[in-house]
């Protein structure tokens, strides 16, 4: 479709999912495809501005006898999802109050 | 495209970009991994849903600040770097190597020329001995044949005349024998030894030149 996402909210879903449980890149994408069209080449940067802006951490654990590096959420990442959620709340009320014609009525009405 | 080529077109761009090597390795691992987990029989699939190597390294690039102007700046570059060799990074330390290989090749030669030497040094001393032995032993021949006609004509010539006294028929035939045979062997000796001793000479020392010379060679070319 034709909306498209932008950086923050990428940022704020990678941190979402990464909240749930550590993952690494691939799953990653997998997740997010469920609702937008990316791909791993677009999730790098995403990963690594979260990390620079100390958001996600990376560690390497062991699978089929190579490492996989797993993300990590941190406290700073935490805060700012929660920042990113209510930010998105009002986002999502006042977009919906136009285009799903709720709440824009009651406003008037009232 | 496969993942190794996908990896290595990567890489090469983030290099021309700038991006310093740690930053180069986190990228290529990410991606490494996402073609690991992809699985084995996607590559090309996965390769192709990733789009091609310039535009993700200009992603990446732009994410660290580079700013990168578009994937077609990446593809001027690749044919002159091959062809003229302006680029400062492996190239370069490609060539130096290579230029010093020629006169290593040939200090190279000499020293197997050394070892070869060395090696058949059984064989070629016993030669070079017997070659020595047998031009002394000529010149050595030569100067005795010399030495015993001179003397057996001296010695004629004094028995000559001593026997002159006695029996003065035998005494002067002695003495005629005796300055024949001396005088004969002056004129037919003296150009042949004055010839033939150098030349045996020249031979021996020509034969020490052309061994030295070996060395020589060798050692000019090294210089």
């Amino acid at each position: 479709m034709g909306f498209t996402i932008n950086a923050g909210l990428l940022d704020a879903m990678v941190l979402s999912i990464v909240q749930r449980n550590d993952t690494y890149g691939y799953e990653i994408t997998q997740y997010l495809r469920k609702a937008v069209d990316i791909s791993e080449s677009t999730l790098y940067p995403v990963l690594r501005r979260l990390q620079k802006g100390d958001m996600l951490e990376t560690y390497d654990k062991e699978y089929m006898g190579r490492n996989r590096r797993y993300y990590r959420l941190t406290v700073q990442g935490k805060t700012s999802l929660e920042e990113y959620r209510e930010e998105w709340r009002n986002h999502k009320k006042k977009i919906d109050s136009i285009l799903m014609d709720e709440g824009a009525e009651e406003n008037e009405q009232a | 495209m496969n993942k190794l080529e996908f990896l290595t077109k990567l890489r090469n761009c983030l290099e021309k970009g700038g991006m310093n090597s740690d930053d180069i390795n986190d990228a290529l691992t990410y991606y490494e991994e996402v073609f690991l987990d992809a699985g084995f029989g996607k590559e090309e699939e996965t390769a192709a849903s990733m789009g091609s190597p310039e535009e993700v390294a200009v992603n990446i690039l732009r994410e660290s600040g580079i700013e990168i102007s578009g994937p077609e700046a990446f593809d001027p570059q690749p044919a002159p770097a091959f062809a003229a060799g302006p680029m400062p990074g492996p190239m370069p330390q490609y060539q130096y190597p290579y230029q010093g290989a020629p006169v290593q090749q040939k200090s190279g030669n000499w020293g197997l020329k050394i070892f070869l030497a060395v090696i058949t040094f059984p064989i070629w001393l016993p030669i070079l001995i017997a070659v020595v032995s047998v031009l002394f032993a000529l010149i050595v021949t030569a100067f005795s044949i010399v030495f015993a006609f001179v003397v057996a004509g001296i010695a004629l010539i004094i028995g000559g005349i001593a026997a002159v006294f006695e029996v003065p028929s035998i005494g002067l035939m002695l003495l005629g024998a005796g300055l024949i045979l001396t005088g004969l062997v002056l004129l037919l000796c003296k150009p042949v030894l004055n010839k033939a001793i150098p030349a045996m000479g020249r031979g021996i020392k020509s034969v020490c030149n052309w061994i030295g010379g070996l060395f020589k060679k060798g050692g000019k070319v090294n210089e």
